[in-house]
Parts: C-alpha cells; sequence; structure tokens
C-alpha cells in the first residue's frame, strides 16, 4: 500500500471516537473468534496466515470490503482450506 | 441461486461460522466472551499515556523505555497485552518527529492506545504517509517547522511502535494525572504533537 | 550471526517474491542504511508455508529522496535479512 497514489485525504475525523473498537456487534465477534481460533492454533499467532489469506482475497472484493469483512473471509478461507469444517 | 457472500447478511455469517466452529468443538462461546472482555477493558491510550508521562518525570525509566520498552510496559502493568511483540518508543525532540504506520495491514498497539482509529487502517493513510508525511500531518492539523526531520516508522507482524512526544512547554507544575490528560492517542501515533 | 552491522548500506531485493511476503514493494530495489540490529525472527514467507527459519532483523532507514526522487522525511522499516543484500 505504501506510495501507492490515488487516495485522497485522510479522513482524521474518521474516528470511532465514541471510544467504540467496531462499528457493530459482528465485527466484535469476528475479532473474537480468530483471536481464539489463534489461542488454538487453528490460525497462526503472528497473523502472517490471516495476513496471508487477507492477500489472496481478489482485489475487486477486497477493496469493496470493510476491514473486518477482510478478516471474516480470511478465517472462512483459511478454515476451508485447512479441512476444519464439515461442508454445508 | 449461487449463495454467495453478498446475499447472506454479514452478521448472520458471522453467526454461522462461530456455531459450525463450536459445534466442530474448535471454540466455545464462553472464549469469545472472554476475549471481548478482555478487549474491552483493557485497552486504552491512557495505558500508552502513563508510560511517556513516566518518561517525561522519571529519567531512569525514560531510559529504559527507550532501551526496552517491552520490559518498561511491563512494570507499569502492561506486560500481557504487548507480550506477543516487540515494542519500540521513538522519541520526539525538537528537530525530529516521529509518526507511525503499518502500511502492509495495520498493525498497532491495541493494549497501550486502545482501538485503531479507522483513518489508521485506511488506505489513503497506509499509502501516503510514507510517501508524504508532512502534506498527511497538515490534514491533522499539525504543521511542523521546515527544518523538522519527520521519520516515519513502517511497523511490520512483529513490531510495535509508540511516540513518545515532547512534553508541552509550561508544565512543570502539574502532577502526573494531569499529564497523562495532556497526552492523546493520535499524540502517541504521531498525528499530533502530544 | 547477523550479516549487517549498525552504519551498513543495504539494498532491499528487488525481485517480486511470490506469496506472503513482509517486503512492501515501495522499497524494493532501494539502498539505505542499517540502523539496529533488532532480533531473530522466523522469516514470514516462509512461516506461512509451515516452514520456520529464524533469522537477523534489521531495522533500515530509507531517505524519501531515495524512494521518491523528493521529500526530506526518513522511512525506517524492520527488514528481515533475506530481504537485504549488500551494496
Amino acid at each position: 500500500m505504501g506510495g501507492q497514489t490515488g487516495f485522497g485525504p485522510v479522513m482524521t475525523d474518521d474516528d470511532d471516537d465514541d471510544g467504540q473498537f467496531f462499528h457493530a456487534d459482528w465485527e466484535a465477534r469476528v475479532y473474537a473468534l480468530v483471536r481464539v481460533l489463534q489461542r488454538h492454533k487453528v490460525i497462526n499467532q503472528q497473523f502472517d496466515e490471516l495476513r496471508d489469506a487477507i492477500e489472496r482475497i481478489p482485489p475487486a472484493e477486497y477493496l469493496a470490503m470493510s476491514y473486518y469483512e477482510r478478516w471474516l473471509r480470511a478465517a472462512e478461507m483459511l478454515l476451508a482450506e485447512k479441512g476444519l469444517l464439515p461442508d454445508g | 441461486m449461487s449463495g454467495g457472500h453478498a446475499e447472506v447478511p454479514v452478521a448472520a455469517r458471522v453467526r454461522q461460522l462461530e456455531e459450525r466452529l463450536i459445534s466442530a468443538g474448535l471454540i466455545t462461546d464462553a472464549e469469545l466472551d472472554e476475549i471481548l472482555t478482555q478487549v474491552y477493558d483493557s485497552a486504552s491510550p491512557v495505558n500508552g499515556a502513563r508510560m511517556v508521562v513516566r518518561a517525561w518525570t522519571d529519567p531512569a525509566y525514560h531510559d529504559r523505555l527507550l532501551a526496552d520498552a517491552n520490559a518498561a510496559a511491563a512494570e507499569l502493568g502492561f506486560g500481557p497485552g504487548t507480550r506477543g511483540y516487540l515494542l519500540k518508543a521513538v522519541e520526539n525532540t525538537p528537530g525530529v518527529h516521529n509518526v507511525i504506520v503499518c502500511t502492509l495491514c495495520s498493525c498497532y498497539p491495541t493494549s497501550l492506545l486502545g482501538p485503531s482509529p479507522s483513518w489508521y487502517k485506511s488506505f489513503a493513510y497506509r499509502s501516503r504517509v510514507v510517501r508524504e508525511p508532512r502534506e498527511v500531518l497538515a490534514e491533522f492539523g499539525l504543521e511542523l517547522p521546515e527544518d523538522t526531520e519527520i521519520r516515519v516508522w513502517d511497523a511490520n507482524s512483529e513490531t510495535r511502535y509508540l511516540v513518545l512526544p515532547q512534553r508541552p512547554p509550561g508544565t512543570d507544575d502539574k502532577d502526573e494525572e494531569a499529564l497523562v490528560s495532556l497526552v492523546t492517542r493520535n499524540g502517541l501515533i504521531g498525528t499530533a504533537t502530544c | 550471526m547477523a550479516r549487517f552491522t549498525p552504519g551498513a548500506r543495504v539494498r532491499a531485493r528487488a525481485a517480486d517474491p511470490d506469496g506472503h511476503t513482509r517486503l512492501p514493494r515501495y522499497a524494493r530495489g532501494h539502498v539505505g542504511e542499517v540502523v539496529e540490529v533488532l532480533a531473530t525472527w522466523s522469516l514470514p514467507d516462509a512461516t506461512v508455508r509451515g516452514v520456520t527459519q529464524p533469522e537477523p532483523v534489521y531495522t533500515v532507514r530509507f531517505s524519501a529522496a531515495e524512494l521518491w526522487g523528493s521529500g526530506s522525511h526518513a522511512v525506517l522499516l524492520d527488514m528481515w535479512e533475506s530481504y537485504l543484500e549488500e551494496v
């Protein structure tokens, strides 16, 4: 991302200043879900696996997703790749 | 119907995934709640501010902070939240101003600064602050003299950075609590002077 | 044994690695100066493939002029030894 041009002003007020981490409950739950999977070492604790999966989200989808949507998608990808969830 | 992601509201998708993981025995609801409680209770920029103020008022702590910020954080009780990475404190001086980013993702010392703001995670910040930091800081209302050297620290997965702002002038008579209230989250990131 | 010491001039590798890496694109091919030898950690490019490959990690300073052709600031990056070559 560093140095790429074409991105406009930084939304300095975009601040979540009501003290909330998350815009919605589901975002907090995605965060917690990933952390628990890391604690159980299902996903690597240094976040490399998660980041790698996020980077493999197709660009058009990546850009349309919010931050925690990407986490969710990445977690789904990793779990499927590791064969950890039954189909359905 | 392909049943693709866009057709299921995301909150429902999250709950479905949780339920499948719980059925598969990989996680429990209690564990999820435990993480959420930790996260909400312990992470705050007041933690980082306390480290900064201790460094301002205690020269020996200042030196320890610069030498080993993880140990310095642990001294003040912030060890558990900073255990997973190498914490580095970078000091602002009259000639040097530091600002932090993670261009590759958005790593951030949450336990010391609280939740990371949306702008920190934004493409605009991550792409521009390494290239034109002076202009980005101006958008935060921070205008630095031309001869101030700006250092942009790009964190990776293993390191997190904390800016040690300069102590504001005219604060010699303030006690620790008053000083802590002067240090803002943006000051700890480097998008404000303090 | 760390290959580089503080003050050494190094170049970030220019090659575009396949897969996950922590070498930002904007640094590739550019010359910087080692500021500090930070620690020894497993290379993320390997870790993500299930392989542990510990190596020294350095804080490397790049000038804005070097990276972007203009500007007076510096960008400091932590880089695994595999990302660097001698100048």
